[in-house]
C-alpha cells in the first residue's frame, strides 16, 4: 500500500488552563493523499487549529505522531509546509511584494530571484498594481490574498488553510474560495483547509472531515467525488449538505451548551 | 505666513510685557530682556565667562557617556526582562518599584560614590534616562502582534531571525519614543546634577552666576544650556519621525 503523504496516527494534546485541563484532541487519526482538497469543519474549539499546528509542526502532540512523506514532523519545515492563518499576520512596516518574499528571504532566496517569484505570483493573486502598497492600504480581502501568496511562494507541496477566509464577507469569501480552487487545481498542491462554513466545504472540498465538539476527534469523514466548479443547488449536493449539517448541528450544539 | 507674524507679535507682546514687569519690579530679579540680551551676547563673545566652551563640551560629553550607557544598559534589561518570562517575573516588579522612586533622593550618595567630578553626573544621566528605555522595550514586546511571530515562526524562522525581522521592526516605533525621552531624562540628570554640586560644567556656570546674583549672566547661561536641549531633541524627533513612516 502507498504511504499516504499525510498520515496523522492518534494524536492528542491537553492544554493545562486556570480553570483546569482541556482536552484540545483526543485521539485523532486521519490520512490525506497528494493533491487532495481536505476540509476540516467542527464547532468553534474543537482542537481544528491545533491539529493544523500539528501538521505544520508548531504544535507537539502529547501522544501518537504526525508523519509528511513517512516521516515524523518535528518542528517547522518550510520546504514541505506552507499555512495561511485566519489572522493574514502580514507585516506592516513590508510592502506586498515584500510580504510574499517573506518566506523566501528566511531561505536565503537571493533578493533578484525572490523578487522574481514574488512579481509572478501577483498576476493570479490578482495584486497586479499593488506590489508597492503597504498592508494598511489593503482590504480584507487583498490582505488574504498577499497571506496566501506568502504561502504559495515558498512553493511546498503541502498548503495549510486555517480558516482563511474567516474574517471576509460572504460574497468576498465565496469568490476567494473560486479563486482558491483555480489556484488549487493549477498547482496541483496538497490543501488542508479548515473551516466553519458549510458552503466552503461544499463547494471546495474532495473531502470532509467532520471534527466533534471537545474533546476533538474525527467523526465522520464524507466523499465528495463531484466535479468543479460545483452546481450548489443540485441535488447530490444539497442531500450532502443537509447530511453534513446534520452531523455537525450534534456537534456544535454540544459546543454551545458545553461552553 | 500668517501664523509666523501671529508667533512674532505674540513673542514681541511677551518680551514687551517682561520688560514693564521688569522694570516695575525688580530688574536684579526678574531680569528684563534689555539686561538678558546683552548678557547674551558678552556671553557668546566669551566676554562673561571666557572659559564657556570647555564647560559647554565637559557638559555635552556628560551627557552623550550618560546616555550611551542608559541605552545600552536600558536596551539590555529590558530585552532580558521582556524575552525570558523567569527573569522578568523576577526582577519585572523591583524595576516599577524602583522607577516609583524620584531618583533625586540617590543623588547625595551617587556623589559620596563617585565623587564631586564629572563620574557623578554621568551616573545620574544614566540612572533617569535607563528607565524610560527600559520600559520603551518591555511596552514595545508587549505591542507586538504576536500573530506576527506564530507567522515566522510557522515559515522556519529562529528565534534571533524573528528579533530581527520580526521583534524589531515591530517596536521600532514605541523603542525609538523611549529612547527619546531617555536622552530628554539623561540631559535633565547631568545638568540637575552640575547644579545640586560640581566645580565645571554648564550647570556650576549656572551656580556660579546665580549664587553671586549675576541675573543677567545667570538668564543668559540658561538660555545656551536650553539652546543645547533644544537641539538635540529636534535631532531625536526627527529621527523619531522617521521611525514612524516606516513602522506604520
Amino acid at each position: 500500500m502507498a504511504v499516504p503523504l499525510i498520515a496523522i496516527e492518534g494524536v492528542s494534546r491537553r492544554y493545562v488552563t486556570a480553570s483546569g485541563p482541556i482536552d484540545a484532541l483526543r485521539d485523532v487519526s486521519l490520512s490525506v493523499d497528494a493533491g487532495e482538497f481536505c476540509t476540516i469543519i467542527g464547532p468553534s474549539g474543537c482542537g481544528k487549529s491545533t491539529l493544523l499546528g500539528m501538521l505544520g509542526g508548531l504544535v507537539v502532540p502529547d501522544t501518537g505522531r504526525v508523519l509528511i512523506a513517512g516521516r515524523p514532523v518535528s518542528g517547522p519545515d518550510p520546504r514541505t509546509v506552507a499555512t495561511v492563518f485566519q489572522d493574514p499576520g502580514l507585516y506592516p512596516w513590508r510592502t506586498v511584494v515584500e510580504n510574499i518574499e517573506f518566506g523566501l528571504e528566511l531561505q536565503g532566496v537571493a533578493r533578484a530571484d525572490r523578487l522574481r517569484t514574488a512579481t509572478e505570483l501577483l498576476g493570479p493573486l490578482g495584486l497586479r498594481g499593488f506590489a508597492g502598497k503597504y498592508p494598511r492600504e489593503l482590504s480584507g480581502g487583498m490582505r488574504q490574498r498577499v497571506a496566501i501568496g506568502r504561502a504559495l511562494a515558498i512553493d511546498t507541496p503541502i498548503v495549510l488553510m486555517d480558516e482563511p477566509f474567516g474574517a471576509l464577507d460572504e460574497q468576498t469569501r465565496m469568490l476567494m474560495g473560486e479563486w482558491l480552487l483555480e489556484i488549487w487545481r493549477r498547482t496541483g498542491k496538497t490543501v488542508i483547509f479548515v473551516t466553519h462554513s458549510l458552503h466552503e466545504a461544499l463547494a471546495l472540498s474532495g473531502r470532509v472531515a467532520v471534527m466533534s465538539a471537545r474533546p476533538g476527534r474525527i467523526k465522520s469523514l464524507l466523499e465528495l467525488p463531484m466535479p468543479y466548479p460545483r452546481a450548489m443547488e443540485s441535488p447530490e449536493i444539497v442531500a450532502l449538505r443537509a447530511k453534513l449539517w446534520q452531523e455537525i448541528r450534534e456537534e456544535s450544539a454540544r459546543a454551545m451548551s458545553d461552553a | 505666513m500668517k501664523t509666523a507674524v501671529a508667533r512674532l507679535a505674540l513673542l514681541a507682546a511677551a518680551l514687551f510685557a517682561w520688560e514693564v514687569v521688569a522694570r516695575v519690579g525688580s530688574p536684579l530679579l526678574y531680569v528684563p530682556p534689555s539686561a538678558a540680551l546683552p548678557a547674551l551676547r558678552d556671553l557668546l563673545l566669551l566676554r562673561s565667562y571666557p572659559d564657556l566652551p570647555s564647560h559647554l563640551a565637559l557638559t555635552v560629553r556628560e551627557i552623550a557617556i550618560a546616555y550611551a550607557l542608559s541605552v545600552v544598559t536600558g536596551l539590555a534589561v529590558g530585552f532580558a526582562l521582556g524575552l525570558y518570562r523567569t527573569v522578568g517575573r523576577a526582577y519585572g516588579p523591583i524595576l516599577a518599584a524602583l522607577y516609583a522612586v524620584p531618583s533625586v533622593i540617590w543623588y547625595p550618595s551617587l556623589m559620596l560614590f563617585f565623587g564631586l567630578d564629572a563620574a557623578s553626573k554621568i551616573a545620574f544621566g544614566f540612572l533617569l534616562g535607563f528607565f524610560p528605555i527600559t520600559l520603551a522595550v518591555l511596552a514595545g514586546i508587549r505591542q507586538v502582534n504576536p500573530q506576527l511571530v506564530v507567522v515566522a515562526r510557522a515559515f522556519g524562522a529562529r528565534p534571533l531571525t524573528i528579533f530581527v525581522k520580526v521583534l524589531v521592526p515591530g517596536m521600532l516605533f514605541t523603542l525609538v519614543g523611549g529612547m527619546r525621552t531617555g536622552l530628554a531624562l539623561s540631559v535633565i540628570g547631568v545638568i540637575v546634577g552640575e547644579i545640586l554640586g560640581s566645580k565645571a560644567g554648564m550647570g556650576a556656570l549656572i551656580n556660579h552666576a546665580y549664587g553671586l546674583l549675576r541675573t543677567a549672566d545667570y538668564v543668559a547661561l540658561v538660555m545656551v544650556t536650553l539652546a543645547v536641549i533644544a537641539a538635540s531633541d529636534v535631532a531625536a524627533s526627527l529621527v523619531e519621525r522617521r521611525a514612524r513612516r516606516w513602522t506604520e
